[in-house]
């Protein structure tokens, strides 16, 4: 045989091989919905877990007084390796959870990995549902079906070291302009500090420059978004959250590296005089150093007195496709997402509720929110409803991106272009 | 010994016997799942496919020609190439001095390197490359101190970073290298290294007239298991230099394929890149190979 | 074998034992800042000035490694998992190793490059398709899933290790036994097997190692049952990024390298003369 003709031969072979080849999971419903049983539940590990885990046991205490003959077993699971865990779990239904929690920009992802179940039903029937916030809402729900319950926001303003402030006479910053300024005052008169603590992989601090500038992420909507990364706006707010990288203000052998804890963590231990944080990272910098000598307030935007478009962040919970406890473990989500247990959840670790009325009550309770919600207020943004996103962001297209800039591999204009190659990529191929 | 006659009364299935249980469990366990690999690198083939969501779908060279169209992957190959060769090089070096060095002394020196080896040796190669990290670590290690570096970081230059992981690679890999090469020096017999001596020649000329030559199926076997090892190191990168660096600049292809395969999900992509890494290292095999046949030797 | 070879003059040998020393003072020098670090009480390890010994030793942090959820669980877990792997492939190795050395047989050679092709597999790549031949087998969350893979990855460079070792034993002592009237079986297990036993264990302490510092099995396929988990995946536990706990770390490393280096140090001798026989022809 000739050699074309013996490739063509293998080719022929080996595409109907694929028919029954390499393994799908054959990931849908279980089909099943027993009334008695152990549930699993998957939640995240935060960092000062506890007060967490206190919230939960006694969501879980309720929930077997209702239904007795059944067992819940919890597990927190890290954060960073939460991917993987969740994936093997989509691949196997056997040891796959009944109840996570996830992140909502990994929402879109999960349904077309036909890992969540659709509750679309069972959230409208929910009395409590109807207080929910509609970006909260909006975070669970993919072309127009529910696939799981808010359980928090997370959003981000601006740390500030108020002692530090105080001592060198400084103002704080009303707009992006200042912000920088500020922060090469700072470190100019105490080099022991860093102006504001940027880290090249926190996109999420990052991104607010970009929409500030006027920039987004991407354009279009869901099923055919094109990147926008490359556009004027977009580098013009890349450059001015890349310029902080320095050694007047943050240095890049240290910076390029850091991520949104690590910028958390050198805030709170001291050693930076202003951070981008979230209302989750107030129990981490209220155990560290600065404790007691900081103040928050929303991240201003170009003009002076405005507020920079804020990542709506949060965390949903879900219920798995592979479940074969249905009813139950939509009972347990709405348990664990319900207004009492956020309510419970904000005392005990400072989540923001996803209700409007729960936040409205909390931000009475605790002044230490008011710059959060203020945040909210102005407008939030989010990334692309795209599965694609999901890929996008775990395969570091946007921090690699600001590590060429801040490294001086590249230019902006040429890290901007590469990156939306990329993105583009991905949202040809997840759609 | 070439040349083994067949056993007195063997019967043609006894050998097949003996290999049977290694067959299985390679052929279920490593054969198989080389078979999956090669087939997902010519599909399409994501998380998607692999929960069910969408079919797959056959995609011939399709992840091949995105891989080789993609300026990053022959960097990565260039990178993972010169740093593999340098880490083997060393290690030998290392290696191998140290090992004419175990015989110049006396017992309790030779103990002292030989404790401290293996301790290197043992150590897992997550473990010693955290404390690595600690030890150059620019705020709290002990080495910027005693260098006076200030806080220079080790992490942030790609060549810096690079040189990094190489000593540690060479740190743990070095111990194989030095016990092998010392224990086919002390199977050397010693009149022909005494004659050697007498006849006055240097250390360097015993070793490369003598020693050399005589050790040189230990040396093939340590240099051949180094490129194996070292072509695909993983821990090391992965741990020191958090997942391949500021942007990605110090990835070499099996973190690559990782990267590739488990944080975007693109599988069929991660298993292109495993294939070739296979081939690469089957080239080596079959210049190994030829080396063996060049002498005559036989498997 | 403390030979007088190759005398060398005393100020040279002087200069060699000092080095000896000092390279092993280097080598070791990791090794002592792990364990160091372990026993530096809560904040030192921060101190911008390290100091090479510390003042008030704590046992803090092996406390925080013990008092883990079924720390004690895990240890014998990962023990369970490298002795099952150390015992399997060198029964499996050593049979295959003598069919392949004491056997003229069709495709022997064939396979003898499978087996070197084999240790050129990068095994991160096969947890993909690993994962799903584990899943079809109901292994995932059991120790087997641990286990059946080490074996494979640890079988072929035992078998090219052994080989050696095999061959080195004179074929007159086969003929010999059976002159005597010695079985096949009789043979491989009563004179063989402690002839080849050296290579056993040098082999063993590859097979040994890759078992017991598994990360990426233990992470992939031990999904949902943390009864199942092993020691590496307890000191993932003090990896937290934004703020990892070194003491903690290294207390958990401590204890995950001792137990490999009491291994190393009881086979040490059998370590160097199994090596120089393996790969001697």
């Amino acid at each position: 045989m000739k050699l074309p003709v013996r490739l063509a031969v293998l080719f022929t072979a080996m595409a109907a091989a694929t028919a029954c080849a390499p393994q799908t999971s054959g990931n849908s419903s279980s089909g099943k919905d027993e009334k008695t049983g152990t549930l699993r539940v998957w939640l995240f590990q935060e960092v000062n877990n506890k007060p967490k885990e206190q919230v939960v046991d006694a969501v879980l205490a309720d929930f077997r007084k209702a239904h007795a003959d059944t067992r819940v077993t919890v597990e927190y699971i890290p954060v960073e390796t939460r991917a993987q865990r969740i994936k093997a779990a989509f691949n196997d239904p056997a040891s796959a959870p009944d109840v996570i929690e996830y992140g909502n920009t990994d929402t879109a992802g999960y349904v077309k990995d036909g890992g969540l179940e659709d509750v679309t039903e069972e959230f409208g029937a929910w009395d409590e549902a109807k207080d929910a916030d509609p970006t909260a809402r909006q975070s669970v729900t993919v072309d127009g079906k529910v696939y799981g319950a808010p359980y928090f926001v997370g959003v981000r303003a601006l740390y500030y070291r108020t002692d530090v402030f105080e001592e060198l006479d400084l103002e704080v910053p009303r707009s992006m302009d200042e912000l920088a300024s500020t922060a090469k005052k700072v470190r100019a008169a105490r080099p022991d500090l860093y102006g504001i603590a940027v880290g090249g992989a926190y996109t999420y601090g990052a991104m607010p420059f970009i929409w500030a500038n006027g920039g987004a992420l991407a354009t279009g909507k869901s099923g055919s978004y094109a990147s926008a990364i490359d556009s004027a706006a977009a580098q013009k707010g890349i450059k001015a959250y890349t310029s902080l990288f320095g050694d007047d203000n943050c240095p890049a052998a240290k910076c390029a590296g850091m991520g949104g804890n690590d910028t958390v963590t050198a805030f709170a231990s001291g050693k930076a005089a202003m951070a981008i944080g979230g209302d989750f990272s107030h129990q981490a910098v209220e155990a560290g150093k600065a404790k007691g000598k900081y103040a928050v307030v929303p991240l201003p935007g170009v003009k002076p007195g405005s507020i920079a478009p804020a990542f709506a962040g949060g965390n949903n919970i879900g219920v798995l496709k592979s479940t074969s406890h249905r009813t139950l473990a939509v009972d347990l989500m709405k348990r664990l997402a319900s207004k009492e247990t956020q309510g419970e959840l904000f005392d005990a670790m400072g989540f923001l509720p996803t209700f409007t009325d729960v936040r409205r009550q909390a931000a009475a309770k605790e002044p230490f929110v008011k710059p959060f919600v203020d945040t909210l207020a102005a407008g939030t943004e989010f990334v692309p409803a795209s599965p694609a996103w999901a890929q996008i962001d775990s395969s570091l297209v946007l921090p690699t991106m600001f590590q060429e800039v801040v490294s001086g591999k590249k230019d902006v204009g040429a890290a901007a272009g590469d990156a939306a190659r990329k993105m583009n990529e991905a949202f040809g191929s997840a759609g | 010994m070439p040349g083994t006659a067949p056993r007195p009364g063997g019967r043609s299935g006894a050998p097949w016997l003996y290999l049977a249980p290694a067959l299985v469990v390679l052929g279920g366990l490593l054969v198989y799942p080389i078979y999956q690999l090669g087939l997902i690198s010519f599909l399409e083939y994501t998380q998607a496919q692999v929960s069910g969501g969408e079919p797959t779908t056959f995609q011939g060279f399709g992840n091949y020609a995105e891989l080789f169209g993609d300026g990053e992957f022959w960097r990565v190959l260039l990178a993972t190439v010169v740093f593999a060769a340098a880490c083997v090089v060393s290690t030998l070096a290392v290696g191998c001095a140290l090992a004419v060095l175990l015989t110049r002394v006396r017992a309790v020196p030779r103990l002292a390197l030989m404790l401290a080896a293996l301790g290197a040796w043992a150590t897992p190669a997550v473990t010693g490359s955290t404390v690595w990290l600690l030890l150059f670590d620019p705020d709290f290690g002990p080495v910027n101190r005693m260098l006076g570096l200030g806080d220079h970081s080790w992490t942030y230059g790609r060549y810096s970073a690079f040189l990094l992981v190489l000593l540690e690679v060479v740190w743990c890999s070095f111990p194989f290298v030095m016990v092998t090469v010392y224990a086919g020096i002390r199977a050397v017999p010693a009149e022909v290294l005494e004659a050697a001596a007498l006849d006055g020649a240097s250390q360097w000329r015993i070793w490369r007239s003598v020693l050399a030559p005589m050790l040189r199926p230990i040396l093939v076997v340590v240099t051949i298991q180094s490129v194996i090892w070292d072509f695909k190191v993983f821990t090391q990168i992965y741990v020191m230099t958090n997942g391949g660096g500021i942007a990605g600049q110090n990835l070499v292809l099996n973190v690559y394929a990782y990267q590739k395969a488990f944080a975007s999900s693109q599988y069929s992509l991660g298993s292109a890149i495993g294939v070739v890494m296979l081939l690469i290292l089957l080239a080596v095999t079959l210049v190994y190979l030829r080396l063996l046949r060049r002498q005559g030797e036989e498997l | 074998m403390n030979l007088p070879r190759a005398r060398v003059r005393r100020p040279w040998r002087s200069a060699a034992e000092i080095s000896a020393l000092l390279i092993a003072v280097v080598v070791a020098f990791p090794l002592y800042w792990m364990v160091l670090s372990a026993f530096r009480p809560a904040g030192e390890i921060e101190s911008s000035e390290p100091r090479p010994w510390t003042l008030s030793p704590s046992l803090d942090s092996f406390r925080r490694v013990f008092e883990q959820q079924e720390f004690g669980r895990y240890f014998l877990n990962s023990l369970l998992v490298a002795s099952a792997v150390v015992v399997a492939s060198a029964l499996i190795a050593f049979l295959a190793a003598t069919a392949v050395t004491r056997f003229r047989f069709r495709f022997r050679t064939t396979l003898l490059i499978m087996f070197l092709v084999a240790q050129m597999v990068p095994v991160e790549a096969l947890t993909i398709p690993l994962f799903f031949l584990m899943r079809d087998f109901g292994q995932l969350n059991t120790l087997g899933s641990l286990i059946l893979p080490h074996i494979a990855f640890s079988l072929p460079f035992a078998i090219w290790m052994l080989r050696g070792f095999v061959k080195a034993v004179p074929e007159a002592l086969e003929e010999a036994a059976y002159i005597d009237g010695a079985s096949r079986a009789r043979f491989l297990w009563r004179i063989l097997f402690p002839l080849v036993f050296p290579g056993l264990v040098a082999t063993s302490v590859f097979s040994f190692i890759s078992a017991w510092n598994d990360f990426l099995f233990a992470k992939s396929f031990i999904i949902s049952d943390t009864s199942q988990s092993t020691l590496p995946m307890a000191l993932l536990v003090f990896y937290k990024p934004d703020d990892p706990d070194w003491g903690g770390v290294m207390a958990a490393s401590t204890v995950m390298t001792i137990p490999v280096l009491i291994f190393f140090v009881l086979v040490q001798r059998r370590l160097v003369s199994g090596l120089g026989g393996a790969v001697k022809d």
